[in-house]
């Protein structure tokens, strides 16, 4: 039998930063995760990380800056954990060597970012995540972690006696074995589900497994319908141009070739925050100020030095998907789904609703990102959150009452292998192909659920991903064999996207306000005496659906968080 | 916006059989919703798709699949497109389709690329151009250097356990220093764009015949470290490198810098590391050895005296073992001579030599000029 003290899933930043306080407190820590860990997402992060790390600066005002980046919906406990703990937090990765970019005297350079109020933002170039994942990842090999390489997470076991967390099925994707690893604690860290929509910034792993498998093994998810949409995804690709771009003093510009964010943000323009962008820019294109579905990404002023040294990886990408060098053209970009502010619900420790079982990063609804997500505060959740609920998974090990391997079901094992079985049995006589529903699914949430939403539409598209839930029961695969069947593990992850899409559209049709990103054309305004709480999607097995109820925000009653309106 | 319908013909492959029923919700018009925020799929131009013939190894055998694309449509698009309308059980890695994560690495005409990076167009309008039997053709097959395991999945232990074999972290020790401004970590940035997608391992030579040769990744990532003021053990680090398998193994035949997605040339890193070498006073190995003869003789002469060479780089008993060699050379009448004349005009080499003495050659601190990936 396999067996660990904490089992944690996904390597990207937060499951390996957790796992770093695992091993270094000496337990049996062992991560699993679908790829290799230098392939998660986290490696795609670019412009950075904030902290308030100069003198001159202070961890409040960046806690307040995130509260209002969340438009209220943040819970304050967890927020201003993250914000006092950031300095420290950066601090770590660049004793363990991460190679951020410098002042010229040395010490860590900082970039101004959207929605900030002081230039906070530590950066490697414009590959911030990838820096940081590295790095996580060279501490993993010293420490010696055990990795379950390309093993797929199919369940979560529960103790039936007392309902704790007792381990993970997982797929051996090599050999195309089920195996059960057992563990005290397991830790969630599978980052978001953008996949969910046709155009996004995501990797093709970014499916929510993680999510999807806690929401169904009885965790809470919650805020799922807020979804954030990045201002400068590329206009064919969805591949993502960092805000560090306009941090470092580009322009958006209309298909009129002028700068348009004076109408919308008259003080911080195009560095007002995210879900404020994208909606200008939205309006920009409706008002017929774009080009072939696209407005403008202008850093022809910052000259071609600049952007050689801090931007280079940004031009590369223009060059190879867009067919434009950025020193000479401005960049055509949209808004494209880019993170998931919703996940799994954790209090400020990162505990599930779940005895033992925990979440972490973009997985996790802390929720330190509210309604709205400000831009380099992700990275920062990863490595605050996977340090403070890795300290707490092992304090409650060492110290709580989860000495013992909790027992488990050996049912729920079978019931995993039957699925995969009948899956490789279906038939292509009246089925459907993956590829087919994912398209409908991800067309559907791109048509109805998008950065602005009503009614109507919502309701055609709960309509159509209820359909797709149907046809998917008829889903057939082409690969039927053991080894390395990526057409078996696509068609499971399908089955995630479906029941997280699900469960966005319900949440998104449930409230009536606008708040961050969350935009209804009949209720164009915040309602905080109705509205001020989190969305709950509990999974109802009776009925096989997502359900929506509600929680409070956690708030500490402080002067300066009083909610306000929002302006940039 | 009549221009943001989907064209769904331009993106998908051209099937072999009928595909699956579709649902109705596919060909609904661009509706107000949709067109208001703009987040209809990839806009397409209107131009007509043309197609091409992906040839993909699939073990012994090699698979014909038709793909259609337009000018933006790289070779992993194409790959899924097969995957989701014709073949669902071709196998291949990808995750980022952003070149960042480094999984869809593949042999694509016969050179390591990542298949994301990597666009049809290029493919057929450029030097690579293959045309089989009239069709325009791409070859893909899996990466070089590994076993497969699955189609164009290969097994990257190998390639992981190199690297992993550098000890790629930090070590405290005595050399470490505070860095006092920020060209300290320039070599650092240079060299940790790496994005370890084995691209350069699956391309080298050196690898073909040497399975004990760390390989490129491995060796830019140990220079990572070495070139880091925050380490503490660089000259341990050089000594390790300098044994067999390590930075004198490479034959500098430049597959990798070629190979590379992000610009990180790992033969400049290997040369840099031997330069430090042998700066350290790490000399005593044939590479070092070799690299100092190399250089007294074109300085003392501007010929190679290759039989002393021999001695002086292998030792007495290392040029015994190599009389074979000598004799098969001496049958083809080419027997170097253990007194090779003085060229003309070795004063220009010699001052040659002065020049490079006096202006110290900056191997140190060269950043490429067009950033990562402009390899």
């Amino acid at each position: 039998m396999r067996q660990h003290d904490i089992v944690i899933v996904g390597a990207g930043l937060a499951g390996l930063r957790a796992a770093f306080e695992g091993i270094t407190a000496g337990l049996d820590t062992a991560v699993l995760t679908k790829v290799h860990p230098l392939r998660s997402h986290s490696c795609a992060a670019q412009g950075g990380v904030n902290a308030a790390i100069n003198p001159n600066d202070n961890w409040e005002d960046h806690a307040y800056d995130t509260v209002k980046g969340a438009d209220w919906l943040g819970d304050e406990d967890a927020i201003e954990i993250m914000c006092e703990e950031a300095p420290q937090a950066v601090l770590d990765l660049d004793t363990m060597g991460a190679p951020f970019s410098r002042e010229d005297d040395g010490t860590l350079a900082q970039r101004p970012f959207g929605g900030q109020s002081y230039a906070r933002t530590a950066y490697a170039a414009d590959r911030t995540g990838h820096a940081m994942l590295h790095t996580l990842w060279e501490q993993a090999i010293k420490l010696g972690t055990h990795i379950y390489q390309e093993w797929q997470m199919l369940h979560i076991l529960k103790d039936p006696n007392t309902g704790r967390c007792a381990g993970v099925v997982a797929y051996d994707i090599a050999t195309g074995k089920v195996e059960t690893i057992l563990a005290k604690t397991v830790l969630i860290a599978t980052g978001g589900y953008g996949r969910i929509y046709a155009s996004n910034t995501n990797a093709m792993i970014n499916t929510g497994d993680g999510v999807a498998l806690a929401l169904k093994a009885g965790a809470h998810a919650a805020d799922l319908e807020f979804v954030q949409f990045h201002p400068t995804g590329l206009r064919n690709s969805g591949i993502l141009i960092s805000e560090g771009v306009r941090g470092e003093g580009a322009y958006l510009i209309g298909a009129d070739g002028k700068r348009f964010m004076q109408k919308y943000a008259p003080n911080k323009l195009e560095l007002a925050s995210r879900d404020v962008v994208s909606r200008a820019e939205t309006m920009e294109i409706m008002n017929g100020n774009g080009k072939n579905g696209a407005i403008f990404l202008d850093v022809r002023h910052l000259g071609r030095d600049i952007i050689l040294e801090r931007l280079p990886q940004i031009r590369q990408l223009s060059i190879d998907f867009e067919g434009v060098d950025p020193i000479n053209e401005p960049i055509p970009v949209r808004p494209t789904c880019h993170y998931t502010m919703g996940g799994i619900r954790t209090n400020k420790l990162g505990e599930t609703y779940v005895p033992g079982l925990f979440a972490a990063g973009e997985a996790a609804c802390v929720s330190v990102h509210g309604a709205n997500r400000l831009g380099a505060n992700s990275l920062l959740e990863t490595i605050v959150y996977g340090k403070v609920t890795g300290k707490e998974m092992v304090r409650q090990i060492q110290e709580g009452t989860t000495r013992e391997f909790p027992t488990y079901n050996r049912e729920d094992v079978l019931i995993v292998e039957r699925k995969i079985a009948e899956l490789k049995a279906r038939s292509s006589e009246d089925g459907y192909r993956q590829a087919d529903l994912r398209e409908d699914l991800t067309q559907a949430m791109q048509e109805h659920v998008g950065v602005f939403r009503e009614e109507k539409s919502l309701k055609k598209g709960l309509k159509k991903i209820l359909d797709i839930k149907e046809k998917y029961k008829k889903l057939y695969i082409d690969d039927k064999s053991e080894n390395f069947n990526t057409d078996l593990l696509t068609a499971l992850e399908l089955g995630n996207l479906i029941a997280l899409a699900e469960g966005t559209v319900r949440s998104a049709l449930a409230r009536e306000e606008s708040r961050g990103a969350h935009s209804r054309e009949e209720f164009t305004t915040r309602d905080d005496k109705k509205w001020m709480k989190h969305s709950i999607v509990k999974w109802n097995h009776a009925t096989d659906e997502a359900e929506v109820d509600y929680e409070p925000v956690r708030q500490l009653g402080k002067e300066r968080y009083k909610p306000v309106e929002r302006t940039y | 916006m009549a221009e943001e319908k989907k064209t769904t013909t331009a993106k998908k492959a051209v099937p072999k059989k009928t595909a699956a029923k579709k649902t109705t919700a596919k060909k609904a018009p661009a509706k107000k919703v949709a067109a208001k925020t703009t987040e209809t799929k990839t806009v397409k131009k209107k131009a007509a798709a043309k197609t091409v013939t992906f040839r993909v190894k699939r073990g012994e055998r090699w698979q014909e699949y038709d793909v259609a694309y337009d000018a933006s449509t790289t070779v992993l698009s194409g790959l899924e497109q097969i995957k989701g309308d014709q073949d669902g059980s071709l196998t291949f890695r990808r995750s980022c389709r952003a070149s960042i994560c480094g999984s869809c690495g593949m042999k694509i005409n016969d050179r390591s690329r990542l298949a994301c990076k990597t666009k049809i167009k290029d493919m057929i309008e450029g030097m690579d151009h293959r045309n089989y039997q009239g069709r325009d053709v791409i070859s893909i097959a899996p990466q070089g250097n590994q076993p497969v395991i699955k189609d164009l999945v290969v097994d990257i232990t190998q390639l992981f356990n190199k690297v992993e074999a550098e000890e790629p972290y930090i070590k405290e020790g005595p050399e470490r220093v505070e860095a006092k401004d920020k060209t300290a970590y320039e070599q650092v940035n240079a060299v940790s764009n790496c994005i370890m997608c084995g691209l350069c391992y699956s391309d080298c030579t050196e690898l073909e015949v040497n399975d004990n040769f760390h390989g490129p990744a491995a060796l830019a990532k140990a220079f990572r470290f070495v070139a880091d003021p925050r380490e503490g053990q660089k000259t341990d680090r050089l000594k390790k490198l300098s044994e067999k398998g390590g930075i004198w193994d490479c034959v500098r035949c430049g597959m990798c810098v070629d190979a590379c997605p992000k610009g990180v040339a790992p033969m400049e890193a290997i040369g840099k590391l031997r330069h430090r070498a042998i700066e350290a006073g790490i000399t005593n190995n044939r590479g070092a050895k070799h690299a100092i003869v190399f250089k007294d003789d074109i300085r003392n002469g501007g010929l190679l005296n290759e039989p002393m060479m021999l001695i002086k780089t292998t030792g007495l008993f290392g040029a015994i073992e190599q009389i074979p060699n000598a004799l098969h050379l001496a049958k083809k009448g080419k027997v170097p001579s253990f007194f090779p004349e003085k060229i003309e005009g070795l004063d220009e080499v010699k001052r040659m030599f002065k020049v490079l003495e006096e202006t110290e050659l900056d191997v140190e601190t060269k950043v490429l000029d067009e950033g990562p990936g402009a390899g």
